[in-house]
């Protein structure tokens, strides 16, 4: 499951979600991602940043600058848009899951 | 969404640096903190800096692959829609083939007609600052000539008292021989002033166009080609300019050749041919001519900056003060109408023109709405898809691109294609253009209608794709798998189609009544009578010169003698001589006509006046009421006489007999009615000058008493009028080999040339309705064929149940009657309302005439049944287990 390839979209739901509670920035996503899903996840910047760009373009995450000890940090929340995305992605995820546990359970009996 | 994608595009592009130092300082502090984590997890900088660099993989492939996020991103995902729908396309090629050649069609309609329109309409005319242009004519619509032209002194007081203007110009056709070397030859001469093309802004294309100093007081020593004889006449020689040609045995001095494709765009009704063959000047002393001598066609150019209104005024001011300070004028005074040129040249073709570009506009949205609809139904086909795909957690936005793309794809390759069928479409519609339209030839492929065209195709296809696909994207999950589908999704779906359908079958009903209108006006139209027949007549027209121009006796002698060769011809069984040919304007002959002596001649009504030699009259068919038709012996050493028509003695002489009476006349067109001549006939009128507008009284002189020159001989026959055409040549070699002869053709060339414009029309405007109608018949075609594929079950258990075969053609055919009928309500309401649009162009027809409305609702009916007959078919060859097994 570390192959993010294969689930393609999964990163922008963690991104909403982790951006949910608080905003952060790249680092600190990236660090929470890994945290919550036990480092199952490391995203790396590769992947990280053109994600949050796409999030962004598409209006569901906005960044802001900061200055912090004298660098300039980009820090991300959600928005309505993205807090929308993140409520129906979660219930397409649930709804995945159910089929696909479904169908793998059926076939097993 | 798409907005948004395309402001993020602009902004990147835009702001690409900036956005690019944002993007180093985001992934500097990333990699800063990572580092510093490492510092203080023990490693040393340069090395925790190394591996942080290892581990993402490079700064650069990050840097990169979020540029091309931020680039790409919009246009990856609108080309991969493109290539979606490019592959969904190609899945069903007849589908795609039925629609782009709809499409296609349409657009090609659409550029052929609009680049004419364009160029006719909406291009300004070909002459320096045209909007400052006007055409100046003088009101007597009293005396029954709205559209008059002027007078000299008119002329010359309009150049001494307006003050709004640059100058005024005129022109007046006529005709003069070119003799010489090659074969005599009558060109149509325009008589101008020597301002008329520095006024016009138009320039030579080879030598000058006329100066001041050219004038004369004698006869024109210079001259003007147009291009067309100089190539015809002069093997395009670049050094004709200077050189002398023989113009009416005078030697005239050619001073430049005018450009190809120069036309002076005179208003239709100013007898001034757009295909003049050369130019000479007025006699200097014209301006000093009769007061009441009008036969000027006056252009004037407004100062800079001066409206219309302006110089409407300031030459309605001039007429004032003229009729105030001339007693010729009488009480009432001579008003002058000023009109922009651009407005007035293009007078008879404007309505015919906006009618057609509206039809092809309809005609347009009706393929449009037939593809929107086809879509549809593609869109019905995949419902399942599509829901499958929502619940696979597509966005919906993107299902919504995905029909734009299509339809933007469909639109945009209809649109190429429509463009090229365009193109070829209006060299087609130039080829068959009826002389009267010959302006059109200027008409070319432009970027303004191609944009335009192609706008209207695209916009169309998007507008009527995102009904569907917003439909399409509100499907129920549940539903569309459990294929329930005629009874969720597909409803509204075949609402949206019928009403779709409905709105087709109401443009095309505006189409059908228009054509029918017109096809029934262009019936009445052929159905006039036109007071004369032209069956198996020979005409052509010749120009005498020289010493047989030199008294009326050698002119006679010289006329007499060309009759009897003609009439000698074997098979031929009459000839004459007219000084007009029927439709013909140029040279414009006419003048006023007094019942009394001292009468006042300004204010005396006009009348057309024709010469005819004797035998004309009956040649033509032309019917006597009352009197004898004129003879050999009206000629110089007996009495003037004259022919009037019966409106004439009408309007003169109520319910009085004409004959014997005397009216006072003008043939030398001097001003004043001076001649006075006895009425021996009354002649049914003629329609000699158009075939349906009413125009002036007639009077008819004889052809021995008042020569006109040159003239149109007519030859009768039994037989096929062509067919006399070589003899008639030897006969005139055999006279005169000097004579130059033109214009051989049979009379009814003439009338047919009068009512091409009227025809080009009807014809174009009933391939609009047939293609129209077409399309709308494809449209409950598919309908109804649709129609009976959802309800196939519910049919099938019907047959299963013992249901007639009547009943099943009848469930169809409700489907198709309820649309029709409709469309025909709406389409018939629209045509109501826009009856004042179509008035115009009828004649001896009423808009809602009964017939052309029987007839439209006559041919969509049975265009609606017979799209039914396939569909009807399916159902009755239904197999109801077949059927009820499907599911």
């Amino acid at each position: 499951m570390a192959n993010l390839d294969l689930m393609k979209g999964t990163l922008s739901l963690l991104i909403l979600r982790t951006l949910e509670l608080e905003p952060r920035h790249g680092v600190a996503i990236a660090d929470r991602i890994a945290q919550t899903t036990r480092g199952t996840f490391k995203v790396k910047a590769g992947s990280l940043f053109p994600a949050l760009h796409r999030l962004e373009q598409d209006g569901a995450i906005a960044g802001e600058w900061s200055l912090v000890e004298g660098r300039r940090i980009k820090t991300y929340r959600l928005t309505a848009a993205g807090r929308r995305q993140l409520a129906s992605g979660t219930r397409d995820w649930a709804r995945v899951v159910e089929a696909m546990r479904a169908v793998l359970e059926a076939g097993s009996s | 969404m798409i907005a948004r994608r395309l402001l993020g595009l602009w902004r990147t592009l835009r702001h690409g640096t900036r956005l690019d130092a944002d993007l180093d300082d985001e992934l500097n502090a990333y990699v800063d903190e990572l580092v510093d984590r490492r510092v203080a997890a023990g490693e040393g900088r340069d090395a925790a800096r190394r591996a942080v660099l290892v581990e993402i993989g490079g700064l650069e492939s990050v840097r990169e692959e979020v540029r091309e996020v931020r680039m790409g991103r919009w246009l990856d995902e609108s080309w991969r829609d493109v290539t979606y729908a490019w592959r969904g396309l190609q899945r069903t090629p007849s589908f795609t083939l039925a629609a782009l050649a709809t499409l296609a069609l349409g657009v090609g309609a659409v550029v052929a007609i609009f680049s004419v329109a364009y160029a006719l309409l909406v291009q300004p005319l070909p002459f320096r600052a045209p909007d400052r242009l006007v055409f100046v004519w003088a009101d007597q619509a009293a005396e029954g000539y709205p559209r008059a032209p002027l007078s000299g002194p008119e002329l010359r007081d309009l150049d001494e008292r307006a003050t709004r203007f640059d100058g005024f110009a005129a022109i007046w056709a006529t005709t003069a021989a070119l003799t010489g070397d090659d074969a005599p030859e009558q060109l149509r001469i325009g008589l101008v002033t020597s301002d008329f093309f520095s006024l016009l802004g138009a320039d030579a294309g080879l030598g000058r166009t006329f100066r001041a100093e050219d004038e004369t007081t004698g006869p024109p020593s210079t001259i003007l080609l147009s291009d067309a004889v100089w190539r015809r006449r002069f093997g395009a020689d670049s050094a004709i300019v200077g050189r002398r040609i023989d113009v009416n045995g005078r030697p005239t001095v050619v001073v430049g050749v005018m450009p190809q494709g120069f036309r002076p765009m005179m208003p239709p009704d100013a007898a001034v041919p757009d295909d003049l063959e050369a130019w000479q000047l007025f006699n200097q002393r014209f301006v000093e001519g009769p007061r009441g001598q009008r036969y000027l066609r006056v252009i004037g150019r407004t100062r800079g900056g001066v409206a219309v209104d302006d110089a409407v005024a300031d030459v309605a001011r001039v007429g004032r003060e003229i009729s105030a300070a001339n007693a010729f004028y009488g009480a009432a005074g001579r008003r002058f109408e000023t009109v922009p040129l651009a407005l007035d040249a293009m007078n008879d073709v404007r309505r015919p023109l906006i009618f057609l570009t509206a039809g092809v506009g309809i005609l347009l949205l009706i393929a449009c709405i037939n593809v929107a609809s086809l879509l549809v139904a593609r869109a019905a086909a995949r419902a399942r898809e599509s829901a499958i795909r929502v619940a696979l957690g597509a966005e919906r936005g993107r299902l919504i691109r995905q029909h734009l793309a299509e339809a933007l794809v469909l639109g945009t390759l209809g649109g190429g294609l429509g463009v090229v069928m365009g193109a070829w479409g209006l060299q087609l519609l130039l080829r068959l253009t009826p002389d009267a339209l010959g302006r059109l030839q200027q008409a070319t492929l432009s970027v303004p209608v191609v944009t335009v065209a192609l706008a209207m195709v695209i916009g169309w296809m998007v507008v009527l794709a995102v009904a569907p696909a917003a439909q399409g994207t509100r499907v129920s999950l549940v539903a569309a798998v459990r294929d329930d589908r005629g009874h969720t999704g597909g409803r509204g779906r075949a609402h949206l189609r019928r009403a779709l359908t409905m709105a087709q079958l109401a443009l095309s009903v505006v189409l059908v009544v228009a054509a029918l209108l017109l096809a029934r006006t262009m019936q009445r139209v052929l159905a006039i009578d036109p007071g004369f027949t032209d069956d198996g007549v020979l005409s052509f027209r010749v120009a005498f010169q020289g010493s047989r121009l030199g008294s009326q006796e050698a002119f006679n002698a010289l006329s007499r003698r060309l009759q009897e060769a003609l009439a000698a011809i074997p098979g031929a069984t009459g000839a004459a001589a007219w000084s007009h040919a029927p439709y013909d304007t140029v040279p414009n002959w006419g003048g006023p006509y007094v019942a009394t002596e001292g009468a006042e001649p300004s204010t005396a009504p006009q009348a057309d006046y024709r010469a005819v030699s004797p035998g004309g009259m009956e040649l033509l068919g032309v019917r006597l009421r009352e009197g004898r038709w004129f003879t050999e012996t009206d000629d110089t050493a007996h009495a003037p006489v004259v022919l009037v028509d019966d409106r004439l003695a009408a309007r003169t002489w109520p319910g009085e007999s004409p004959i014997g009476r005397r009216l006072g006349l003008d043939p030398a067109v001097g001003g004043t009615p001076s001649t006075w001549a006895t009425v021996v006939g009354l002649v049914q009128h003629v329609r000699h000058r158009s075939p349906i507008a009413d125009v002036r009284e007639q009077v008819y002189f004889p052809a021995r008493q008042v020569p006109r020159n040159p003239s149109v001989y007519l030859v009768k026959t039994a037989g096929d009028a062509v067919a006399l055409t070589s003899a008639v040549r030897e006969a005139v070699r055999e006279v005169d080999p000097t004579l130059p002869i033109y214009d051989v053709r049979p009379l009814s060339a003439y009338a047919a040339q009068a009512r091409a414009l009227r025809g080009f029309t009807a014809v174009l405007s009933a391939l609009f309705a047939v293609a129209a109608l077409t399309l709308a018949a494809v449209g409950i075609y598919g309908v109804v064929t649709y129609a009976v594929t959802e309800r196939r079950r519910e049919l099938g258990i019907r047959l299963a149940l013992g249901a007639s075969a009547a009943a099943l053609i009848r469930l169809v055919l409700r489907e198709s009657a309820t649309m029709t009928l409709l469309g025909l309500g709406v389409g018939l309401a629209v045509t109501a309302a826009s009856a004042s649009w179509i008035r115009g162009q009828l004649v001896g027809v009423a808009p809602w005439d009964p017939a052309a409305i029987a007839g439209t609702i006559v041919i969509l009916g049975a265009a609606a049944l017979a799209a039914c007959v396939a569909p009807a078919r399916r159902a009755l060859r239904m197999s109801p287990t077949r059927v009820l097994r499907e599911q």
